[in-house]
């Protein structure tokens, strides 16, 4: 980090807008947020070491040994007066009490899907069903690999016709981006409905 | 609510790396956020401090000096307890209480801004700008 020499505070703060990134564990929320954040990825928690072990299924994800138990976030500054925040909902439903927290207020949720797992992501979808807030399901094309169609994927998670279900590459920041463009049009679409 | 918020990082038999030596609440002396003035701030709510935080600066210690001397620049209550590693819940308390004492301007974002379609239409605007790839910004190097 820099030294700062300034002395005096700026007049006023950029209006922040948030988003949630939301998944089961091991999904990519972090590799989504770190694709396209100007910060590599904050987190106001420790990583899970032993208390992950035994709950969470690894096997299907032998590279990831960590993940953060609580939120990462990173932050895309759209100019001097207005600031994108994109959270990161913890990957474990036994943390699930600290959604609320997280997404009052958000502008909506880009849902992250490994169709290897598609049982991880109910909890994401229902609850931001049952908030009402905009929300798009997102399956993560891990390698260029897609097990599901994605219509198969909509049949299977059984989200309302105006859910959008994408596929994107968590990895790459044209991909995230316009993943997070879909988001954001849902929530204009209804701000203006 | 008190029970939800605690620290999941404080039941940790076996912490590694920078595990804070105080126990979290201890420094807010038990308090935690969002039970006197409603739900807690959100996450993202600025917080910048006040000329008269900076002259008083010195005459802080601890946590309550950290976040006022972060603080300089605005910054988020999430950014705020990433950077200083502390819980989210105990930066949302000290700032409060540095809000009341003058030392920290808090911004609260309003509630409705989640729906405001000309908000909306800027940050779509501006995310829209972003290349592809971090390569694309350097093809005039």
């Amino acid at each position: 980090m820099t030294v700062t020499e300034v002395t005096e505070p700026p007049l006023r703060p950029p209006l922040p807008v948030k988003m949630v990134i939301a998944g089961g564990f091991g999904v990519g929320k972090t590799t989504t947020v770190g694709s396209i954040s100007e910060i590599a990825p904050l987190t106001t928690e420790a990583a899970i070491t032993e208390v992950a072990a035994g709950v969470d299924d690894l096997t299907h994800t032998p590279h990831k040994t960590t993940t953060t138990v609580a939120m990462d976030f990173g932050t895309i500054t759209i100019d001097p007066t207005l600031k994108l925040y994109l959270f990161g909902t913890p990957g474990q439903d036994r943390f699930g009490f600290m959604w609320d927290d997280l997404v009052e207020g958000a502008v909506g949720a880009l849902v992250i899907v490994d169709t290897r797992r598609l049982d991880d992501c109910y909890a994401a979808v229902d609850y931001f069903e049952h908030k009402g807030i905009p929300f798009t399901v997102a399956v993560n094309t891990f390698d260029g690999r897609m097990d599901h169609q994605l219509d198969e994927v909509r049949w299977a998670l059984d989200v309302a016709d105006p859910v959008p279900v994408i596929a994107f590459d968590a990895r790459e920041r044209g991909s995230v981006r316009d993943a997070l463009l879909v988001v954001l049009e849902l929530a204009l679409a209804r701000a203006e409905g | 609510m008190a029970d939800g918020d605690a620290p999941p990082g404080g039941y940790t038999p076996d912490p590694v790396g920078r595990a804070p030596a105080v126990r979290p609440f201890l420094v807010t002396a038990g308090r935690v956020a969002g039970t006197r003035t409603g739900p807690p701030i959100p996450v993202e709510t600025q917080v910048v401090a006040t000329a008269e935080g900076l002259r008083e600066l010195d005459r802080l210690t601890f946590e309550r000096h950290d976040i006022v001397a972060v603080c300089r620049r605005p910054q988020s209550i999430a950014e705020i307890a990433a950077k200083l590693r502390l819980h989210l819940n105990v930066v949302r308390v000290l700032a409060e209480d540095l809000r009341s004492a003058g030392q920290l301007s808090v911004h609260v974002p309003h509630a409705g801004t989640a729906q405001d379609a000309s908000v909306l239409r800027r940050v779509i605007d501006g995310l829209r700008t972003i290349p592809d790839s971090r390569g694309a910004l350097r093809d005039s190097d």
